[in-house]
């Protein structure tokens, strides 16, 4: 605080936070008040650079807390957006460099890409369960149909029968994390500051907001995941903490096979070359959900056979409602809240189990 | 939330080496800044908002290419206002078509005006005098308001606003003591605020 006492033109003052803060808020720590009147010949300097900041101020330009947090989000999506744009051609160029590879051995053109990596066989999901800090809850499928599971982030999983999924009742911290033995169809709600992370046996899956499948079954030799939209990375659970080298990338209509006998990955560039998986190949993975001019009611049906869940709705109220939309990459929860955004205002639904209930007063 | 107590320089660096946390707590703390000043060059809010998430686009992207040791904050200034100009370049060209629009800003220009902040004036004298110099500051160029703004509102250095307003040094320090120059003498013209001109001397 002594440099102000060198101070020479309206100039320093104005650059001074202290004097600043002093004019515009009238607290002052550092006692401009006293500073002014201990020296008379200061006191119009002060008294012209006050005035000068109190004339020379700027709107506010109004940017909330929540808009700067939704313009956040919304930034690292076009982050992971670009990101996409530059890898592609990375693999484009890996592409072409296995094939040469390939064709000089002269073995096969399918576009396998093995990879040595170091994992510790047999982590399986209860040891993964048993280590794991957060507080979890548990969901069995016994049945012998697919189980709609919808997550605290609004992220939507179909489990299939004789597979387990825990997941914490509400995700904290910077990952979103749940374990996963069997087989689920996962659709996650974008969140690019909270990646989500599936953990399945050796495997561990991290995306930030996208669908994919995974199949981890205690008993079988492979695990699979299998990408339908987004971008998803895939390494081994055990490295994945201290590694980031020893990962895959996959892209839609990609996926891995990971050998757990070998400890290898098997890369899948092309799915529908893959008579094995693309047979094997879900509703909701087989079903469009881009929609142009549709009665709400067909879109009703469409996604009660891809979550195996029946939606009960005003039918009669709703037979003029027509809609244009595209709910590829978007989770349950997700897609029922833009369908009844179009239905007006009044529009609802809600969620039970796999019961839907949607209550609309229909549109004009 | 660690991450509040930093400094800008360190988060700056943090960045660099890959932290996604630092970038997030950057962005929330510059961004609301930003907009303000991106819409004192065009008023358009979108296409501000727009610009203004770009460039951390950006940042992040090709953030091992970024300077460690320049200021964070000059540098998202200096990016919003390059990547504005940019924008407004080629907006205009599409244009082209509505000649009446033709004639109008050929580039970008700072059209902020300063308020009066009268919650804090007690009396009337005051007030008064508060106003005029208000006045003043709105007469002169867009240039001189910029690079007040800029050097007291963002307390940016000269060098650094003589970097986004892509002249020299001198030419800024010129803008800025030309600028209260000015104002001094129609000050003194108006009223006989005399003491003033004894310290405004450089």
């Amino acid at each position: 605080m002594q440099q102000r006492d060198r101070y020479q033109s309206i100039e320093d003052f104005l650059a001074d936070d202290s004097f600043k803060a002093w004019v515009l808020t009238g607290q002052d720590p550092d006692q401009w008040e006293a500073w002014t009147v201990e020296h008379p010949q200061r006191s119009a300097i002060v008294e012209n650079a006050r005035n000068l900041w109190l004339a020379m101020q700027v709107p506010d330009p109004k940017v909330t807390p929540e808009e700067s947090v939704a313009a956040l989000q919304s930034t690292w999506q076009k982050i992971v957006q670009a990101e996409d744009n530059v890898i592609a051609p990375t693999w484009r160029w890996w592409r072409s460099a296995a094939a040469v590879l390939l064709l000089g051995c002269g073995i096969s053109l399918a576009w396998y890409i093995y990879r040595d990596i170091v994992v510790t066989p047999g982590t399986s999901y209860t040891e993964l369960i048993e280590n794991t800090s957060d507080p979890v809850l548990e969901r069995t499928n016994d049945t012998d149909h697919p189980l709609l599971i919808t997550l605290a982030d609004g992220s939507s999983v179909l489990l299939q029968p004789d597979s387990k999924l825990s997941f914490p009742a509400k995700f904290e911290g910077r990952e979103r994390k749940v374990y996963l033995s069997g087989e689920a169809f996962f659709e996650v709600s974008k969140n690019p500051n909270q990646p989500f992370l599936v953990y399945a046996n050796e495997l561990l899956t991290r995306v930030v907001g996208t669908s994919f499948r995974v199949k981890a079954f205690a008993d079988q030799d492979d695990i699979e995941v299998v990408v339908r939209t987004g971008k998803v990375n895939v390494s081994s659970s055990s490295v994945a903490a201290d590694s980031s080298e020893e990962e895959l990338l996959l892209l839609p209509n990609q996926g891995v096979r990971f050998s757990r006998e070998r400890l290898a990955f098997e890369k899948i560039d092309d799915l529908t070359q893959e008579k094995q998986i693309s047979q094997k190949l879900s509703n909701i993975e087989r079903l469009s959900f881009e929609f142009s001019d549709v009665p709400v009611a067909q879109i009703f049906k469409t996604i009660e056979q891809a979550y195996l869940v029946e939606i009960d709705f005003p039918e009669e109220k709703l037979k003029n409602c027509y809609l244009t939309t595209s709910l590829s990459d978007e989770p349950l929860p997700q897609k029922l809240k833009i369908i009844c955004s179009s239905l007006g205002p009044d529009a609802s639904y809600a969620i039970e189990g796999n019961k839907i209930s949607v209550s609309a007063k229909g549109c004009d | 939330m660690i991450n509040l107590s930093k400094t800008d320089e360190q988060l700056w660096q943090d960045l660099i080496s890959g932290d996604e946390s630092a970038f997030s707590t950057l962005f929330e703390r510059h961004h609301s800044l930003l907009v303000g000043y991106g819409i004192s060059l065009i008023s358009h809010r979108e296409t501000v908002q727009d610009c203004v998430q770009d460039v951390f686009v950006d940042v992040w992207l090709y953030r091992q290419s970024l300077n460690p040791s320049v200021s964070a904050k000059a540098y998202l200034i200096s990016s919003v206002r390059k990547r504005i100009a940019r924008r407004h370049e080629r907006d205009k060209i599409f244009r082209k078509t509505t000649q009446l629009d033709d004639s109008l800003e050929k580039i970008i220009e700072f059209s902020l005006d300063f308020t009066v902040e009268d919650r804090l004036i007690a009396n009337e004298e005051t007030l008064h005098k508060v106003r005029q110099l208000n006045q003043m500051l709105n007469a002169l160029n867009a240039r001189q308001r910029e690079a007040l703004y800029l050097r007291y509102h963002q307390g940016l250095s000269v060098d650094e606003i003589a970097d986004i307003l892509d002249i020299n040094k001198q030419s800024v320090s010129n803008l800025l003591h030309r600028a209260l120059r000015q104002l001094r003498r129609d000050w003194t013209g108006s009223t006989p605020l005399f003491l003033l001109v004894s310290y405004l001397t450089i």
